[in-house]
């Protein structure tokens, strides 16, 4: 990697003085550094300056029903929090299937979710692709396989986070601060989609950053499901979170994101629809993995991929509703 | 060892967990002043150059000089002759330069040197007590829990990790706690057997 | 590319024309005892402390005094030509001590990564800016990025004289009488794909010069071949050159010479006038240093209403990359009377193969064993009933027979369904067999012996351990044959200044070593028997061996006290290799169980079961361990590795240890090794023949489970999935 000039925040406050660059990619953050110091390593990006945030808030807060999770914290913390397993077992699933265990030590919150795209293309110097800055999507006309299914492109990445997908399905926020103070995003309006946003997969500006994931009550079922093909440590293939508010035995409302299948964490109103007012069976979870992957559009070599998004689906639904 | 000085609220914040923070800063920086937050700032920095850095490495502190850009595993390597781990695909996905810090396992490929400082970082160097094997290397020994030897040390210090957190895993626990490493040569077999194999507990 | 790996000839005979004798002659002088004390039984690897501490010392890991770093210039370009070339900012670079050009304005470069040239600088981070700064401008061509483009009518031509090379068709038998007898007849298209050896410690060295003799200490599975490779590139006598590999991080068959990042190296310190390590990234290695080619074959096969074999018809292909070629085995094993094959070499632009863990026999079983099974449905037959009734005749080269039902016992073959798992829900189990054949036989290592006065044991031989455990069965045999311990014996190897072995390829370094090991310790032993015969008062020939001891005219002494008698002019023997003690042929097979989850195509391999042979066992646990690490290999080339080429630009899209899939702990599936001992044959080696069958018997298991066949490897999720919607749907 080229050499950068380093800066250890403290906190909050210090962060946004260092990160003082608007323009992208000059000055960034660092969290774990297992996402960026790859990104550095490959030359895909080459800061100037590197400014660690791991003085964010390292807390996990009930409060308000929910909790307040720093971007700081690692998600092996996470996975381990007795709280957060006992009420929001999809992000608890997502965090312990997060990489290896080295990974999980490592990496934060914060980072997951802000973590850059996995796609061969992207994260190899030789492909000048539309992510950065240059003329073609190499994955329409090449490699796909583990590309997206949904989303109308120009550029065709999985968002990589495991952690966005069940943070959406429980209906959270992001508190983001920056030079102009602290504001809160809601976690499915935080992610942007290639052809409103390019160069980057969130609404973020290169000198904000995620201070806490905020997480409202959740419903009294959900669960995540997530399909890999190595069991040891692999990107998913396809992952589901389901968060569904009953009614007795019956879903009052239903929040279904899938992961791994698109530029954003993919909700699907259309099968939380099937869901609503329903006592869920298995006939019932199949008519919503079906409505979930109804507006699927394949590349022409990821076709697979709907019918393992579908499955993941339909199991997280039954998993919920079996916990 | 130096650490910065911290002048905002700290009491929500948890430090039992951080990577040494404890990063030496440069003698005219002024922090970051609350009052004036848009205006450029004089920010502490290091770098790009060489700064002073001090590892402390199975017990002993080492003093050096490395640019930001240095990670612990290379520090280790080149610039301390620490060579244990091992560098293999330098990308945080085989785990060839697994260290523990504070009962954690870590990838030392994908840390600055920088941020590794203020704790002790445990390698597979000083796991040995003079010529007797850890238990845990004993057992990899017994148990043909290697070949060429290169995924060696990034397997027992996962290992070692695993059984001073559980001491009696059972195999799911141990091959979840393993998965973080990868063999070429294939001693998964023998690797399993070893972490299966150290009864009684193992001192962190 | 040099490339010097002992590529096994794929056209020798099917081992039933070849049928090792029952019992071959024994060695006249030093046979193997009849019976033994310590070979057959589990010893520890010797270097095991060694490795497990940390203290091992790899090529990666050495460091000299004012070492320098060494950075190699490639082509992003799969095929292009080079217009300029400027290092000017390069060679004025901080840190800069030496830079080579190897390329001029005019020159192709036929795959991503060629060599350019190098630099050396005093740490990595310099060596890796003053890289960048090197200008290059290049004419990019169109490049071939798999067999398809390539076999084109109208696919540019890249290569000279063409982009394909067609083979001289093998013909045996009469292939129409042999169809007409058929009563069915299947016809398929196979697949395999390209592998990378991915040895964990990347290719490389250490170059040290010391006026005109030069120290490598090198990641190589040949210390003697290396050393050979840089006198002859370097144009320097072979007597300059030393060659250091005490430990190796993996080779797999991709470590033989010095390669040009050796040949660069040594330049660079030269030019440098500093050592310089010049070791490989990931990136790299993918992409350079050699991989296993992908083979296709269009069957035809026939088989009679009772179940045996009576044609056989292929037309196959495959790429071995610029210029390489890619043949290999076919058919394999079983005896098709009438038989064609018709191989074309297909050549794109990616980097060159190189032997891979036992060259072409995996690609041959598998598109054998996949047909077997189809065959045997055709008729209605088991598919071991079937392999039975169309083996080679049994020899002890040739076991089958025997070890099929072992195996089939062990994995509880009798609880398999006919095909396609009837239990209802979305997973499926299924069970798979194959078999598999290798050679291993070696010859040719020297060594030599010292004993001291204090009775310590030096075994010098100029072999290599590369993760086989073969200092541990050296120091075996010389314990067996002098009566000490393992522990009493110091095996030194990893250098070329020791007596000359060839390289550890081929699964013959046990076949060639250890013949060479008891003969020398034997000559050892009589040499100290010639030596102290008047000082105990008998004759040599009266002297014997006991287990820490020796014994003459009815008095026994401790090994310590007869060496003692040396004085201080050790015994110093040398010995080679000689006939009677080693043998070549194996044979083996596999099972496999896996667990499909037909509603996703996911795999998981379950169990494997093995009945493997190497003639004399010397150490059964590392040989163990050797059937653990080939069934592993095998269960990735089955369903995890692949490169990926894009087919735009023929990039490798996955040159990482992230997307290019191996196996972690919990892709593990359970092993049973069956390790059959054969004593009466010698040594003969066991690294390849564990990896050739695995493969194959899961894929078998897969078609089992699901009852659709998959005849391309390796089965990932998308082919699996495809291929049940295709059969009728997923659910």
């Amino acid at each position: 990697m080229k050499a950068f000039t380093y800066v250890n925040a403290a906190n909050e406050k210090e962060a946004i003085a260092a990160l003082q660059s608007a323009e992208r990619g000059r000055m960034l953050p660092m969290a774990g550094g297992m996402d960026l110091l790859g990104l550095m390593k490959d030359y895909i990006v080459s800061p100037e300056r590197v400014v660690s945030i791991k003085g964010l808030d390292q807390t996990i807060a009930a409060g308000d029903g929910g909790l307040k999770i720093g971007a700081a914290v690692k998600i092996a913390d996470l996975a381990e929090h007795a709280v957060a397993r006992k009420m929001f077992p999809a992000l608890v699933t997502a965090a312990e299937g997060v990489g290896t265990p080295q990974i999980r030590n490592m990496g934060t919150v914060g980072g997951n979710i802000m973590q850059r795209p996995r796609c061969w293309y992207f994260r190899n110097e030789e492909f000048n692709c539309l992510k950065k800055g240059g003329s073609r999507c190499f994955a329409v006309e090449g490699e796909n396989q583990f590309h997206a299914i949904f989303g109308d492109g120009p550029c065709h990445i999985v968002h990589p986070s495991s952690l966005a997908v069940p943070v959406i399905a429980y209906g959270g926020r992001f508190r983001v601060a920056g030079p102009n103070g602290a504001r809160e995003i809601d976690a499915g309006e935080f992610f942007q989609l290639p052809n409103a946003n390019l160069y980057g997969e969130n609404v973020l500006q290169p000198n904000e950053i995620i201070t806490h994931v905020i997480l409202p009550a959740p419903g009294q079922k959900s669960a995540s499901y997530e399909v890999r093909f190595k069991q040891s440590h692999d990107w998913p293939l396809a992952a589901a979170s389901v968060n569904l508010v009953m009614s007795g035995p019956t879903v009052k409302s239903a929040r279904i994101v899938m992961g791994a299948v698109a530029p954003i964490p993919w909700r699907v109103p259309a099968a939380e629809r099937v869901l609503a007012g329903k006592a869920i069976t298995e006939a019932i979870a199949t008519d919503a993995a079906n409505a979930a992957v109804a507006g699927a559009r394949p590349m022409s070599g990821n076709k697979y991929k709907i019918q393992i998004a579908r499955t993941a689906v339909k199991r997280a639904i039954l998993a919920a509703i079996r916990a | 060892m130096a650490r910065k000085k911290r002048t905002h609220d700290e009491s929500r914040r948890d430090f039992l967990r951080t990577i040494g923070a404890g990063a030496v800063v440069s003698a005219s920086a002024s922090l970051a002043t609350p009052s004036d937050a848009t205006a450029q700032q004089a920010v502490a920095t290091l770098g790009p150059g060489e700064v002073p850095v001090t590892l402390t490495i199975n017990g002993r502190r080492h003093q050096l000089s490395v640019e930001p850009r240095v990670t612990l595993l290379d520090a280790m390597r080149t610039r301390l002759e620490i060579t244990g781990q091992k560098r293999v695909c330098d990308r945080g996905a085989c785990g060839a330069c697994t260290v523990i810090i504070e009962g954690r396992t870590y990838y030392s490929c994908s840390m600055l040197a920088i941020e590794a400082q203020g704790k002790n970082i445990r390698t597979v160097d000083g796991l040995a007590n003079g010529n007797t094997l850890h238990p845990v290397q004993q057992a990899f020994c017994d148990n043909d829990g290697l070949m060429c030897g290169f995924c060696t040390p990034g397997f027992v210090m996962a290992t070692v990790a695993l059984l001073e957190k559980n001491p009696n895993p059972t195999p799911e626990q141990a091959k979840k706690a393993l998965d973080g490493n990868l063999c070429r040569c294939g001693t998964n077999i023998g690797v399993l057997k070893a972490a299966l194999a150290v009864k009684g507990g193992i001192r962190g | 590319m040099d490339n010097r790996s002992p590529i096994p000839d794929p056209r020798a005979p099917q081992v039933a024309e070849v049928q090792a004798p029952a019992r071959p002659p024994q060695h006249e002088k030093y046979p193997w005892p009849e019976k033994t004390r310590l070979l057959g039984t589990r010893v520890s690897r010797i270097d095991g402390p060694l490795k497990v501490s940390g203290r091992a010392k790899y090529s990666y890991d050495i460091v000299r005094p004012g070492m320098i770093y060494g950075r190699i210039l490639r082509s992003p370009h799969a095929h292009a030509r080079l217009k300029s070339i400027d290092a000017a900012a390069a060679e004025k670079a901080p840190g800069v001590k030496a830079v080579l050009i190897t390329i001029k304005p005019g020159d192709k470069v036929l795959f991503p990564g060629e060599e350019i040239g190098a630099l050396a600088a005093a740490t990595e981070q310099q060596a890796a800016d003053a890289l960048r700064m090197i200008k290059v401008e290049w004419e990019v061509l169109p490049a071939l990025a798999n067999v398809e483009q390539a076999m084109r009518p109208e696919a540019p031509q890249v290569f000279t004289p063409a982009n394909t090379r067609k083979g001289t068709a093998q013909e045996d038998g009469d292939l129409t009488a042999g169809f007409k007898s058929a009563a069915f007849t299947v016809e398929g298209t196979y697949s395999t794909q390209v592998q990378t050896h991915t040895s964990l410690e990347t290719h490389g060295c250490v170059c040290e010069w010391n006026g005109d003799n030069l120290t490598a200490w090198v990641s190589t599975q040949a210390v003697h071949g290396t050393r050979e490779g840089f006198a002859q590139g370097l144009k320097i006598p072979q007597a300059n050159v030393r060659v250091i590999t005490e430990f190796m991080g993996g080779g797999f068959g991709s470590k033989f010479g010095p390669d040009m990042q050796g040949l660069l190296c040594a330049r660079l310190a030269k030019a440098a006038n500093a050592p310089v390590k010049l070791m490989l990234d990931r990136k790299e290695e993918h992409l350079t240093t050699g991989n296993r080619p992908s083979a296709f074959a269009k069957v035809k096969a026939g088989v009679s209403a009772d179940g045996k074999l009576t044609a056989f018809d292929a037309t196959t292909w495959g790429t071995g990359g610029a210029g390489a070629g890619s043949d290999y085995p076919l058919p394999y094993i079983y005896v098709f009377p009438n038989r064609r094959r018709m191989h074309t070499d297909v050549y794109i632009n990616s980097g060159q193969q190189r032997a891979m863990r036992a060259p072409g026999h995996p690609q041959g079983c598998f598109v054998t064993e996949v047909l077997m099974d189809e065959l045997a449905d055709q008729v209605r037959m088991d598919p071991v009933e079937f392999r039975l009734k169309n083996l080679p005749p049994l020899a002890p080269n040739a076991m089958w027979a025997k070890y099929f039902p072992i195996g089939a016992e062990r994995i509880n073959w009798k609880s398999r369904h006919v095909t396609g798992d009837p239990t209802p829900g979305p997973i499926k189990r299924g069970l798979g067999c194959s078999a598999n054949r290798w050679g291993g036989a070696g010859t040719g290592a020297r060594a030599h012996c010292e004993i001291a006065g204090d009775g310590s044991v030096v075994m010098r031989c100029g072999t290599q351990d590369i993760g086989t455990g073969n200092r541990t069965i050296m120091a075996m045999v010389v314990a067996e044959t002098l009566g000490l311990e393992v522990p009493q014996v110091t095996i030194e190897l990893g250098d070329s200044n020791h007596p000359f072995a060839p390289g550890s390829g081929g699964s013959t370094t046990a076949a060639a070593v250890m013949p060479a090991m008891r003969v020398t310790a034997g000559k050892a032993r009589d040499a100290l028997f010639e030596r102290i015969a008047p000082q105990l008062g008998v004759a040599a020939g009266d002297i014997t061996i006991g287990v820490g001891t020796v014994s003459a005219g009815g008095k026994t002494i401790t090994w310590r006290d007869a060496c003692r008698m040396l004085g201080t002019v050790p015994v110093s023997v040398d010995g080679q290799w000689e006939r009677g003690l080693s043998a070549g042929g194996t044979s083996g097979v596999q099972f496999a169980e896996v667990e499909v989850d037909i509603e996703t195509g996911i795999t998981k391999v379950k169990k494997i079961v093995c009945v493997q042979d190497c003639g004399l066992i010397v150490d059964l646990k590392t040989a163990e361990t050797q059937c653990y690490g080939g069934i592993i290999s095998g269960v990735n080339y089955a369903v995890f590795e692949e490169r990926i080429l894009d087919r735009n630009t023929a990039n490798m899209v996955n040159p990482n240890m992230e997307w290019y899939h191996m196996a972690g702990q919990s892709d593990i599936p359970e092993i049973d090794v069956v390790l059959v001992d054969q004593p009466e044959r010698g040594v003969i080696g066991i690294g390849e023949p564990p990896a050739v069958a695995t493969a194959a018997a899961v894929a078998n298991a897969i078609r089992n489970a699901t009852g659709v066949t998959l005849r391309s490897i390796p089965i990932t999720p998308d082919k699996l999935l495809t291929e049940l919607e295709r059969a009728g749907g997923t659910n």
